[in-house]
Order: structure tokens, then sequence, then C-alpha cells
């Protein structure tokens, strides 16, 4: 015979044969949330990774950089001379832009591979002598990650085609760990494919105290030696998006525990004359309760393994999108690659666990306290549901003024998803009261009039406690999709118009070897250029952060219409004038105002050559995605002030915008000394900017699509276990003489009214949200602020999903009250 | 009114079909109240499901005033049930979320069919006056079975169809019940075939007919 604490397992257990349905709800749930908060945490994990790996170029540390002090190119000799100084720590870079015959643009990334450690081309797929061997020899090689190799739908040997007609060298198609999206050359193959003879740096590898001073000495004064804090950047930067990122997937996670939450309160429900006749019979409480336990932690080990799985899928799927973007707006390479790390799989299983203790805890409690099955389970969790929405209606009262409280305290992205969750779970907390209150309201409205409409709003009661979790899943998923969209509506209509003043010009173009005078000579330029802006820079640190001071033409036409977010005058374009009139102003992004405090009308001192100058903000203008500090100068008084400035490249504006002009200013720009890959034009210049842009959203847009399924399938799995618990009360109905369209428009009717208001509290919400995000968190988080921008065709659109989805639901509960009602009317009026 | 005509219906078991009826045969006139009795597991609430079109005979026919319902589609028989039959349960499935009055109400307003002066003669007769406003699970067992008797009743349906009606209740309240539930079929001039293990319930109706192995046999007119 068996012990009887096997016969109580097996009887608590048989539940989940029985209840498929539930049980595979209880698995999606526990898996999605998992997964959805595991994809996060593995991607963060795996860009963590990569920042630690993100000071070593190829596989060697770079503890300095050498750079010439007026940004032009490292002649051969500076190298070689270095190299035959002792310095073997010392090899070459060459970085450059092309674009390809189709307007795609490229980096590309050249080294000495001579120079390297002999484990560079490990790339971990089993490469040979030979591969390697054909990297340094002509035709030479073009290593392409795999990812851009997709993109651009090159295969192995491909030569990729440039736009002025040069040919790469054969594609091997690869990925190194710290290579993202650049195609890497040996420098040979670089040489002849840029048609140049210079470095763009110099990496110095690990060195040691007394050689650095001697390398130091020895360096040339054009040239100058900066330390590698990139490390420490790339981790302060990126911060604030991976806190954006987590934030989400906890959400997610919230909104699958939603799913649980419902799945383990029905099990519980269905259990208790299990669990009754098992007390009666001789079980104890705490037998039970070690049972439910046990059940507990076999349901976290499913869920938390199963959803790794999961999670490490979608962490495929969205990691070169993030990566690209990471990329793009921090320079920050992220291994594409996913590392599994086990400590991933026990936080998810701790999460898990106590996200199901937390589920089962408060039923339980009530289980077990009750000793009595009651005769009508309906009007039982009438009572149940009146007194926990009392109780969560007080909860959520409580958390929204504690948001309250919070709001003007925010000072971090941290304190500031705080204040979000507390908001969004107050709003969800006090839905049940909202929904109770409109049942009363519609039933108020309606108690004179047809039988029919009163059968509807009691039903309405009778669906509400199964459906309360839901549909606060679904309110969840709803805003946050409405808060992020208009967020990121927001922003795309933002930047889109910010690209339009801020790259006005038809032509970048950016080269250590051109000669300025000769390209912007008025006879020979008179034939395509109608005007330019020659930039200089001075690269430095402010406040702890890297920051340019940028020298402008004050009265060149981007100048003129430059998009200033605050200002001392009375208009912009008077702030713009008294900037360009008045001495010893300056404009500043507003990363400096948000993230260092700067007000308008201070003044700071900036180092300069000659000393420290004082210079007053006159206003802030936009600096969307740019993470560091940034001020604006006449560009004579960066001449004057700063002698190791550097050419940050000249903006051109062609007569006329056509290919014919296009040919014209290219010709002079080669022949002013520019080199392919030196120039872009505007057009890849806002392709490239807005891809960056999209990419970066994907992964929210993403999470945003998949919290909403999870959420669909809380209301799914609701309506199932309605159906379950209600079946023989719906054969009843049968019996009396209800049509089926009849009794599923009972069904539907109070489920639409549940979302509709769910639908309506999620609007406003949603703007709520969108407005901390863009006015606290934005601002908080990367230091630039936007004019929000809300539209209610998203939240109208919205309403139609989910009206799709509750219709779907309907449907598929419909099929199944279809399939099991024979069964259910065959059993009618056999005692329960 | 009720004619059953060459009647099977098996259910598959793990141990093979289980027959319950074997050419079963039965006729009942209109107004007339049949009590059908039989010992547990013998057939006699599935014989009242097939009627009610609950469930599906294998075959042979059921025919309610003339209409055979055996062939009927799934809307069709809820039609029938709701213009024809009503079904009066042990366990007086009532709707919870509605008030008495509604109860009572509630498959003569599903059938528009609704005469506020039988009405009032229910609710005077069956003693539900003071319980109107109130809620099923505010009433007692007896008073709950008084509500579905009121709510087959109240659309006068041509058959009702009552099984063990009074089993829920005590022996006094049974007899009060039964007494009670016979007249007002007769009154609304309906038939009644109703399932009772015990000879004194089915002593208020017109006939009994015993369900043994399958078969029905008269017991004779009470």
């Amino acid at each position: 015979m068996q012990p009887s604490s096997v016969l109580v397992l097996k009887a608590v257990f048989s539940h989940y044969w029985r209840h498929g349905w539930q049980t595979l709800f209880l698995l999606v749930g526990l898996i999605a949330g998992v997964g959805l908060w595991s994809a996060v945490q593995i991607i963060n994990q795996q860009a963590r990774l990569s920042y630690e790996q993100a000071d070593s170029l190829l596989g060697v540390q770079a503890s300095y950089w050498i750079h010439s002090r007026t940004g032009k190119a490292i002649e051969v000799d500076d190298y070689i001379h270095l190299r035959r100084a002792g310095f073997r720590q010392i090899f070459p870079v060459v970085e450059a832009e092309v674009s390809t015959q189709q307007g795609q643009p490229i980096s590309i990334i050249a080294t000495d591979l001579f120079a390297l450690p002999n484990n560079l081309l490990d790339s971990g797929e089993g490469d040979t002598a030979s591969d390697w061997l054909s990297f340094v020899q002509p035709p030479y090689r073009a290593w392409v990650p795999r990812q851009l190799a997709e993109e651009l739908e090159l295969q192995p040997e491909d030569q990729l085609l440039l736009r002025d007609g040069r040919r790469f060298p054969p594609a091997l198609i690869k990925s190194h760990s710290q290579q993202g999206r650049q195609v890497l050359m040996d420098i040979a193959a670089a040489f002849a494919l840029l048609n140049r003879e210079t470095f763009s740096y110099l990496v110095v590898g690990n060195i040691e105290a007394d050689q650095l001073s001697q390398l130091e000495s020895l360096l040339p004064d054009r040239l100058e030696l900066i330390e590698n804090q990139q490390h420490l950047d790339l981790q302060e930067l990126t911060q604030s998006l991976h806190t954006h990122l987590s934030a989400m997937s906890l959400l997610s996670f919230a909104v699958g525990l939603f799913i649980v939450f419902n799945a383990v309160r029905f099990s519980l429900w269905y259990r208790r004359p299990t669990f009754m006749n098992l007390r009666l019979m001789g079980a104890s409480s705490s037998l039970l309760l070690s049972a439910v336990l046990i059940e507990t932690l076999l349901w976290s080990f499913v869920g938390a393994g199963a959803g790794i799985v999961v999670g490490l899928q979608i962490g495929k799927v969205l990691l070169p999108g993030l990566g690209a973007s990471l990329h793009s707006l921090y320079d920050a390479t992220v291994d594409t690659q996913l590392i599994w790390q086990f400590d991933t799989l026990l936080k998810a299983w701790g999460i898990t666990l106590l996200g199901l203790l937390w589920a089962l805890t408060w039923p339980l409690y009530q289980q077990l306290k009750r000793n009595s099955l009651p005769a009508n389970l309906i009007s039982r969790a009438s009572l149940d549901e009146r007194q926990s929405r009392h109780y969560l209606a007080l909860s959520s009262l409580a958390l929204i003024g504690v948001s309250i409280f919070l709001y003007p305290r925010i000072d971090d992205a941290i304190s500031g998803f705080l204040l979000l969750g507390l908001l969004l779970f107050g709003a969800a907390w006090l839905l049940p009261t909202l929904l109770a209150f409109t049942l009363r309201l519609v039933s108020h409205l309606t108690a004179d009039r047809q039988l029919i409409a009163r059968w509807l709003i009691g039903d309405g009661w009778a669906q509400l406690p199964a459906l309360r979790t839901a549909m606060m899943a679904l309110l969840l998923a709803m805003t946050a999709n409405l808060g992020v969209g208009t967020l990121v509506d927001s922003f795309r209509s933002a930047f889109v118009g910010w690209l339009e003043v801020r790259q006005s010009a038809d032509i970048y173009l950016r080269s250590s070897k051109i000669d300025y005078d000769r390209l912007l000579d008025p006879q020979d330029s008179s034939t395509w250029l109608a005007d330019s802006h020659r930039r200089i820079g001075v690269t430095s640190r402010w406040q702890g952060r890297q920051t340019l001071i940028r020298g402008v033409d004050t009265g060149a036409p981007d100048s003129l219409k430059l998009p200033l977010a605050q200002w001392s005058g009375i208009t912009p374009e008077a702030t713009l004038k008294q900037w360009q009139s008045e001495e010893n102003t300056l404009l500043a992004n507003e990363q400096v105002h948000y993230l260092a405090g700067l007000q308008l009308g201070e003044t700071i001192q900036l180092q300069t050559d000659k000393g420290l100058i004082d210079y007053r903000v006159i206003g802030f203008f936009y600096d969307y995605g740019n993470p560091n500090f940034q001020f604006y100068l006449p560009y004579d008084e960066v001449v004057n002030y700063w002698t190791q400035y550097h050419s940050r490249g000249i903006a051109l504006w062609l007569k006329k915008n056509d290919e014919a002009t296009q040919l014209l200013a290219e010709k002079a720009m080669r022949e002013a000394g520019a080199e392919t890959g030196d120039w872009i034009l505007q057009s890849q210049v806002r392709k490239l900017s807005l891809n960056i842009f999209e990419r970066t959203f994907t992964i929210t847009a993403a999470m945003n699509a998949l919290t909403m399924i999870v959420a669909a399938i809380a209301l799914l799995a609701s309506l199932l276990a309605i159906l379950q618990e209600r079946l023989p009360q719906f054969a009843q109905w049968r019996a009396l003489g209800v049509r089926s369209r009849e009794q599923m428009m009972i069904i539907a009717c109070p489920i639409l009214i549940f979302v509709l208001v769910a639908w309506l509290l999620a609007i406003p919400l949603g703007a709520v949200l969108s407005w901390i995000l863009i006015h606290k968190l934005n601002i908080v988080s990367f230091g630039w602020s936007m004019p929000m921008r809300w539209d209610m065709l998203p939240a109208i659109q919205l309403g139609g999903v989910i009206l799709l989805v509750v219709a779907a639901t309907l449907m598929l509960a419909s099929w199944q009250l279809r399939r099991r009602m024979p069964n259910a009317l065959a059993q009618l009026g056999e005692l329960a | 009114m009720l004619s059953i005509q060459n009647l099977n219906k098996s259910f598959k078991q793990a141990e093979g079909d289980v027959v319950v009826f074997s050419g079963l045969n039965f006729e009942m006139a209109t107004g007339t109240s049949v009590a059908l009795l039989g010992e547990s597991g013998s057939g006699k609430s599935t014989l009242l499901h097939l009627i009610a079109g609950l469930d599906q005979v294998d075959s042979g026919e059921i025919k309610i005033d003339q209409s055979s319902i055996t062939s009927m589609s799934e809307a069709a028989l809820a039609e029938m049930r709701r213009h024809q039959v009503s079904l009066v349960f042990q366990q007086f499935h009532l709707i919870s979320t509605l008030d008495i009055i509604d109860n009572i109400r509630f498959q003569a307003a599903l059938c528009q069919r609704f005469d506020s002066d039988y009405e009032a003669l229910l609710i005077d007769r069956l003693g539900l006056g003071k319980q109107l406003k109130k809620f099923p699970h505010q009433l007692s067992r007896g008073q709950q079975q008084r509500v579905a008797i009121a709510r087959s009743l109240l659309h006068k349906p041509a058959l009702v169809l009552a099984d063990e009606p009074t089993g829920n209740l005590d022996e006094q309240s049974s007899l009060e019940v039964m007494a009670l539930f016979s007249a007002l079929v007769k009154n609304a001039g309906s038939s009644l075939l109703m399932v009772t293990h015990s000879r004194e319930m089915a002593s208020y109706l017109d006939r009994s007919v015993l369900l043994h192995s399958g078969k029905l046999g008269e017991i004779g007119a009470a």
C-alpha cells in the first residue's frame, strides 16, 4: 500500500491531468513571462560582457590610443618609427565609411594583421592557416559579419561593388566577437580599396608605466596619447537603455504572472472539494500545504527551464537589432552570439518561484481557513470578489498616492520606472472597482428594461471574479502599448523634423587630406556649390563626460535654423542672432542642461589653451541620441582659443541636388584631396539615421507585441476557465430553451463591457505613461526632451486589435462550449 | 401528446456497450400526468433527457405533438424546449444572478408567452409573494423548488418533464410541493412526465409506469 502522503500528492496533482487547458495555460503563463524576462536579461548580460571586452580591439587590449592632434591621419612612418623603437604592442587601424552601389553604408576596419596576436582570426569556427594567409596576400579577403552578409545577400567569395565602381576583396563570411557590423580586412587591402596610405589612429596594447613615459617622450607633437576610458563610458552611457529594457521585461513578466495567478487561482478553486474531502479523511493542513508547495516547486522548475529556452530564442531574434543600435548610438559592439550563463537560470527560477508563491499564498490561505464547501460557488466567489476588490482598491489608492509623492523626486531611470510600476499597478488594481461600478451603473440604467438586459448584467457579476485578473493584464498591456507607442511616435516626429534642419546640407565631407581653399575656390565651385559650412572641434571631458566643443559658422544655413529647446532671447531667431553678434556666448545641447544641471543664462568656464574663459549659455539646442555633451561656439573663437582643434568636416549645399551636380561635386572633392569614403550624401545620412532610429525601437515594438499576446492568452485562459466552471449552468440555460447565439451573447456582452472600460482607462493611463516617459524618464536617462505628440488614431487602432483578440478568444471559447455541451446536457440533473 | 416508438439507446463503456433501452414504446395523451418509476440506474433520467432532446437516441422515434424530435437540429431542439417543454430538476437550477421574479419569468420571457394573471396565481398558490426581490441563495430549498415550478409553468408548456423534483426536500415539504405541482400542471393544461422513486409521489399523478430492463410496463391507473 502507498503511504498516505503519496496518495495525497496523487489526489492533488491529478487535477492537472483532468484539466488540460488549465495545465496548458499555467505553463504558457510561466513560460511566456519567464521567456520575455530572461530574453532581456540574456541580452543585457551579453551587452555587459561585450562592454567588458569593448576596450579590446580584435582581441588586443587597448590601453591607449594615438591620434593626430589636428584630426589628420597618421603617417606610416610614424608607426614604423614606434615599432622600431620596440613598441610591439602598437598596431595601426584604418576606419572608413563607404557606400555600396545600392547606397547601403558600410563601415570598414582594417589593421596590420602581422602586428596582431596569433588568435586574431580565431572566430571559433575552425579557422585554418590558409584563411589567415589569404587575408594578407592579394587579392586579400574582406571578413564580413554574418548578419551584414545576410542583409547584403552576400555569398562567400562575392566582391561587394562600391558606389564609385571599386570592388571589395572576396568575402569571407564569419563573425568575430568584437567585429560588430564592421567589415574587417588587412591594412594593405584597405589601402588599395580606399586609395590611401595613412592610418586613422594607432592602438596601444598593454603597456608598463615606464614604457608609457618612454612612449610619450617619443611621440611627435602632432600626435597625442589618449587613455582608453571607453569601458567606463559605455557602462555609464548604456545603463539607461538597459534599465528601460529591464523595465519592459519586468512588465512582460508581470503580465505573464497574471496568467499564472489566474491559473493557480482556478486550479485551487476547482480542487476545493478534493481538499475538503482529503481533510475530512484526516489529511492535515500541513500535509496539504506541503503537497501544494511541492507542486509549486515542480511548476517553478518546469516554468524556469522552459522559459529560459524560449528566452534564448527570443534573445537570438532581438539581439542583432539591439546590437546594431548600440553600435550606432554609443559605438558599442555587442556580440550577437548569445552566451548562456547558469546564473540566468537561477535568477529565472528564483523569480518564478517568488511569483508562484505570491500567486498561491492568498488563495491557499483562504482555502485552508475555510472548513466547509459553500453551497453556491458563484455567490461565494462574488462575496470573495467584493472583499478582494475593496482590498485592491485601497492598495491601489496607496500606490497612486506614493507615485504622486515620488513624481517630483525622480532623478534617475530606476526611480522613474519604480514610479511607473507603482502607477501602472495602482491603476490595474483599481480596475476591478471600476468594472463593478460600470456594472452597477448599467444595471441601474437597465433596471426597468427587459429581463434579458438584467440577465446580462447579472451574468457580468458572475464573470467578474474570473475575468478580473485577465482584465488587469489586458489593461497593463494596452497601457504599455499606447504609452510606448506615443513615445516612439513623438520621437519619430521630432527626430524627422530635427533631421531635416540638422542635415539640410546635400553632402557631408570629412577628410584629413582635403584642401579646403581649393574645394571652396569661388571660381571652381561656382557651377555646383551654393553654400558651405566648415566645422571644427575639440574633444575634452567636462563634468566627467566626453564633451565636444564645436566651432561653427554662425551664419551658415544650418546654424541659422538650429532647433533650440530653450532660449534666453525673445525668440529662437533672436537668440541665434545674439549668439552671432555677442562675444563669449555659447549654445549647449540639452544634455548639458538636464544631465549636468546647467541653467539658461548661467556662465561656465571652459579650459582653453589660453587659460579659463567665461561663456554665458544663451540657448540649449536639441541633440537627439547624442550621449555626450556638446557646446557650439563661433568658428573663430575655437580657432583663437584652442590650438589643438581638429576638423569636423564640411557640409556642402549644392546648387541643384541632381546626379550631374553631385558628380561635379565629387570631382571637385577628389581634386581637393578627398578619397572614396570621405563623404556621404544627405539621403544616405538620413537613411542611416532613420535606420538607427527604427532599429532602436524594434525591440520595444517586439516586447510590446509579445506582452499583448500574453495578455490575450490571459483573457482566453480566463474565458475557458469560466466555461469549465459554469458549464452545468450553461447546459441548464440550453435546457430552458436558450439558443446558442443568445448564450454566447450573454457571455460576450459583459466581457465586451469590461474590455471597453479597460480600453477607456488605458487611453488616459497610456497618455500619462508617455508623459512620464517623455518628460521625466527620457530626460533623466538620456538628457534630451521632445514635444509629446498625442494622437487618438493608435488608441482607436488598438481598440480594433483588442476587439479582434476578444472576438478570436470568444470564437475559441464558443467552439469549446459547442464541443462540450452535449456531454454537459446529458449530465444535467445529476447531482454534482 | 408524447409518442415513443421502438427506442434504442446504449452507452459505450470500457467493458463494452451497456444497453439502456431496446425497442422501448410509450404513449402519453395530452393533459395527462405520468409517474416514471424504476430502480436506480434503470434509465429513467436518460429517458427524460432523450424526450427533452438533451441526449441523442441510437434509433427509434420520439414525437411531441406529432413533431419528431429525433431528427431535429440542435437549434430546432432549443426552440422546441423554449416553447413546448419545461424541465424541473432536483437541483432547481435557478439563475443565481437574477432575483426570484426574474427567475419565475425567465422561460416565459424567452418564448414571449406571458400571462400576468396566471403569474399572480402561481406566485400566490406557491407562496412566493414575499420572496420576489430576493436572490436564489437567500431562499430555502423548498422555496427554491417552488420557484423552479413557477418558472416551468408560467408559459404553460405542452409538456413538463420533472426529474425527482422533490428529491432535495424533506418528506413534509415534498408532499406539499407535489400536491401543488400536480394541481398547477393540471391547471395549466400541460402534460407531466415525472421521474420518481416514491410510489407516494406517483400517487398524485394519473398513471404510473415502471421502467425495467429497458422496457416500460404499466403499473395501473392511480
